[in-house]
């Protein structure tokens, strides 16, 4: 057991005493998931409908849960949950934009792993995390799955298709292109 | 006059007109629910069943240009036909062949649906001389046989072609050339379509029009009865469905058909379909199914509406314009990411049941 796996579990089991023998989450992964997909939302800017439109929301949670650990990815589900809860009780959509940049983005703990998921989301790779106690030097930048890069968000929001995939159809290259620099 | 000649039923150049109209509504008929079956398979699963369900579609298409081609040579008027509000059925539905026996519908990949697809794809035969209508209890039929007994329908697609093939030639006799009074600038010939599942058919004399109405027919039952291959020697519709329900592969030889699988045996590699790999859709999907859910229900309009302009499109490349289908034809690519889209979400409140594209508004 290497140190910070170590420092993780005696955090956990040191967390069991003090809140009287409970785990430190208890949410079930159903709502699990439904908070992962608002948080996701919240990061990409791009609308569930569109997120589940992927089809790739599952892979990505699994994915996020197996590199970071079951508990801190509840746990960083749970400090979204409760600034969305508080944003929505107050009727004010600035604690929530507010209470992500400062307690999730800029925090040491969940900074990284947040910035991770836009990544994921928009080009469909999973970048190490040192933080989470994995070694960063023997793991590389890996895309998750070939069916999740054709549905990177990257490419919707810049209105190509993915090179490679998702062809526009033969002979559309003499079209003019969708999009333009200016 | 003999039976025959009483269940003739295209006696004019009218007659003709309409059979080829409906020729194309049948053809497009098919494109949905193949399109709906494919769509909800989960990418990177049933590679096999994707290839095969995706290679009929695009034949289908194919047909529908074939079909338009002949239309166009008989000097019909394309306009009105596939952007009426009509061209698109209301699922489930019946075949405007008129049969009732069976209803296609638009549902997920599924055993029970690739038997629809089977029936789609029937063939029989009927002897010369023999009526290739018969009368059947019909109702709500798409097709009325046109000016004639409404409980008259064809068993196959295949038979509903054979009618217009012979429709064609005693037109011929009466009429000679001054049938195919089309215009040939209005064809859509190889440079204006991508030539991916056999080849177009510039139809400009009988001839031309029979090997386009044959291929349609042979491309989806096969060339003989009792084999499994069309004329281009590749697996017909019928058996490249019937792969999936057995999970293997017919062999057609190419250089000598003849020694080609047999029906109902085939030889090939075997491979795995799972049906269970693929989004539960709601089947027959109406606007009304999403009400209450602003985003699926703004989705769904968006996709109906692209897919009627899409028709649109086609339509106006059929009447002399045939260098727009291209570009028309990749529109629909941006519909099939329109409809994964839909096909991956759920409806919030039905229990796993994901939502799926709609064609028509009612």
């Amino acid at each position: 057991m290497n140190i910070q796996v170590w420092f993780r579990w005696l955090y956990a089991a040191l967390w069991r005493i003090f809140s009287g023998g409970q785990p430190i989450m208890n949410l079930d992964q159903s709502e699990m998931k439904e908070y992962f997909l608002d948080f996701s939302v919240a990061l990409t800017g791009f609308s569930k409908f569109n997120l589940l439109g992927t089809g790739q929301a599952d892979l990505y949670y699994s994915t996020i849960e197996q590199n970071i650990g079951n508990e801190l990815l509840q746990e960083l589900l749970q400090t979204f949950h409760n600034l969305d809860l508080k944003a929505k009780s107050a009727n004010d959509q600035s604690i929530l934009d507010k209470g992500i940049s400062f307690d999730i983005l800029d925090s040491k703990k969940f900074g990284a792993i947040a910035c991770n998921i836009i990544k994921l989301w928009y080009v469909a790779t999973w970048y190490p995390i040192p933080q989470t106690g994995q070694d960063s030097n023997s793991q590389k930048p890996f895309i998750v799955s070939p069916q999740a890069y054709p549905e990177g968000l990257l490419w919707s929001a810049i209105g190509v298709n993915p090179p490679a995939a998702k062809a526009p159809g033969y002979g559309t290259w003499s079209e003019k292109p969708s999009v333009t620099l200016s | 006059m003999t039976s025959s000649q009483e269940n003739d039923l295209i006696q004019s150049v009218d007659d003709l007109h309409f059979y080829l109209k409906q020729a194309m509504m049948i053809e497009h008929a098919t494109i949905p629910p193949y399109m709906t079956a494919l769509y909800s398979i989960k990418p990177g699963s049933n590679i096999e069943a994707f290839q095969i369900i995706r290679s009929v579609a695009v034949e289908e298409m194919l047909h529908l240009v074939l079909a338009a081609n002949v239309y166009n040579a008989v000097g019909g008027d394309i306009r009105n036909t596939l952007s009426s509000d009509e061209f698109i059925p209301k699922y489930p539905t019946t075949l405007p062949t008129g049969e009732t026996d069976f209803k296609v519908g638009l549902g997920k990949f599924s055993p029970e649906t690739i038997d629809t697809f089977l029936s789609i794809e029937r063939s029989k035969e009927v002897d010369e001389g023999q009526p290739i209508v018969g009368p059947r209890p019909s109702q709500n039929n798409l097709l009325a046989v046109r000016d004639a007994n409404p409980q008259y329908s064809f068993y196959s697609i295949g038979l509903f072609y054979a009618e217009i093939i012979r429709g064609l030639y005693a037109l011929y006799q009466e009429m000679g050339d001054d049938l195919f009074c089309g215009d040939p600038q209005r064809q859509i010939t190889p440079e204006y379509y991508y030539d991916g599942a056999g080849d177009i058919i510039k139809v400009t004399d009988l001839t031309s029009a029979i090997r386009a109405l044959t291929m349609i027919q042979e491309q989806g039952e096969g060339s003989v009865i009792g084999t499994i291959y069309d004329a281009e020697r590749l697996l017909s519709h019928y058996y490249r469905f019937d792969q999936l329900k057995r999970g293997q592969y017919y062999i057609v030889d190419q250089d000598n058909p003849s020694n080609s699988d047999q029906p109902n045996q085939p030889t090939g590699d075997t491979f795995a379909v799972d049906w269970d790999a693929v989004y539960p859709i709601k089947e027959n999907p109406k606007l009304s199914d999403y009400s209450g859910e602003p985003e699926l229900h703004s989705a769904a309009q968006e996709f109906q509406s692209a897919y009627s302009d899409f028709l649109t499109k086609i339509e106006y490349a059929f009447d002399g314009h045939p260098e727009t289908l291209l570009p028309a034809v990749g529109g629909m690519f941006k519909l099939k990411y329109q409809a994964e889209r839909l096909i991956k979400n759920p409806i919030p409140g039905r229990d796993g049941m994901n939502a799926a594209p709609i064609y028509r508004l009612d």
